[in-house]
């Protein structure tokens, strides 16, 4: 399905979807007791080599937290990270939990390696930040978005990224992204967040927002 | 072992497919999760193919030819056989078709890729000589038209197959 909008309507959806995804950014800044930049969000319809691209490539290596989303708006949320800053988080998130004798080393051995206490804080991270985006949008809809408890990867980004695609794809060339970075200043965090709404389960939003016909 | 970076690298991207007679050329597929990469050579004539399929059925499509096995694979055996491959002679491996993500409800398209590329090779009287299929470890595939191995890179490792 092609749902064609007018330009006030895109701008009422991009205002949404830049609004959801400054919660969940703030969301993270608090859970870090840190201040989070969030870019202004690019939401667009793409092909699946597209959101390869976005995220870095195929081959580059992620740590990706996934959360599916369910309920009146269906899709798919990533947020998405370089192995050495998804460290840096696991740190900073493990600090403020956690005294400095307490706090597990950080590991320049295998960039690759977490132990368990981090992917947990991460994960959690990944949590706290698309249920704030889910919430947001949430506000607009009659009936709930429930999210899917999260999943933590360590992954070539395009293996993550496929299956996820893959089941937006089967009947359409393009999926609408909403992609947007983070950044944490001092530690140099970066972080993407993307959205991928089901073609399917897109109306319900686009009408909640009354974008369409406008 | 490790793959090759080199400037005859060929990538096969998602919904691509990428036949080559370049002795010096590397058939590439980078990041498979629950596609699945199809490789084919014929030792005879040297020529090899890499098809990088997504999804299981669906209509042609021209802008990915293969995008789907079931109306992709004839696509692809078909431009093999027009650069003189003979597929009774060649050998065929895949890899790819994992299962990443568990929650939501386990988005299972990777084994369903792994049953229809060998049901439409065995309509055709076809079968794989070797494959890498399943599991939930990402993979990275590289056919090497010159010999015609087939390496798999994994996080953990990489492998001939």
């Amino acid at each position: 399905m092609t749902l064609t909008l007018s330009e006030a309507g895109q701008n009422v959806v991009a205002g949404t979807f830049g609004r959801a995804m400054a919660r969940a950014g703030e969301a993270l800044g608090s859970m870090c007791g840190q201040v989070i930049q969030v870019q202004t969000p690019v939401l667009q319809r793409c092909t699946a080599s597209d959101v390869m691209a976005m995220a870095g490539g195929p081959e580059s290596i992620v740590l990706a937290v996934y959360v599916g989303i369910l309920g009146s708006l269906q899709g798919h949320a990533l947020l998405l990270f370089a192995p050495p800053d998804a460290h840096r988080l696991a740190q900073i998130l493990l600090a403020g939990l956690l005294g400095p004798g307490e706090l597990p080393m950080e590991s320049t051995a295998d960039p690759l390696h977490y132990d368990e206490l981090e992917l947990s804080a991460l994960q959690e991270a990944g949590n706290v930040t698309i249920s704030a985006f889910l919430n947001e949008l949430g506000m607009h809809l009659h009936e709930p978005v429930q999210p899917t408890p999260p999943q933590v990867v360590i992954e070539m980004a395009g293996a993550v990224l496929d299956a996820v695609l893959l089941d937006l794809v089967s009947d359409a060339d393009q999926v609408l992204a909403a992609r947007t970075t983070f950044s944490e200043g001092d530690r140099a965090i970066d972080g993407t967040l993307f959205v991928l709404p089901r073609a399917d389960s897109l109306r319900v939003l686009l009408d909640a927002l009354g974008a369409i016909g406008i | 072992m490790t793959l090759t970076a080199s400037p005859n690298l060929l990538v096969a991207g998602i919904g691509e497919m990428i036949v080559s007679s370049s002795p010096d050329a590397h058939l590439v597929a980078y990041g498979l999760g629950s596609c699945i990469a199809l490789a084919v050579w014929d030792p005879r004539v040297k020529v090899a193919g890499l098809a990088h399929f997504m999804l299981p059925s669906g209509a042609a499509n021209s802008a990915s030819p293969v995008k789907f096995i079931d109306t992709g694979i004839d696509t692809f055996l078909r431009t093999l056989e027009a650069r003189g491959a003979v597929l009774g002679r060649s050998t065929l491996k895949a890899a790819g078709a994992a299962a990443m993500l568990t929650v939501g409800g386990g988005l299972a398209i990777g084994k369903r890729n792994s049953e229809a590329v060998q049901q439409a090779l065995a309509d055709r009287g076809l079968k794989l000589n070797a494959s890498a299929l399943g599991g939930n470890a990402g993979r990275t595939v590289q056919l090497e038209v010159a010999d015609g191995r087939f390496l798999i890179k994994s996080l953990s490792s990489v492998a001939e197959l």
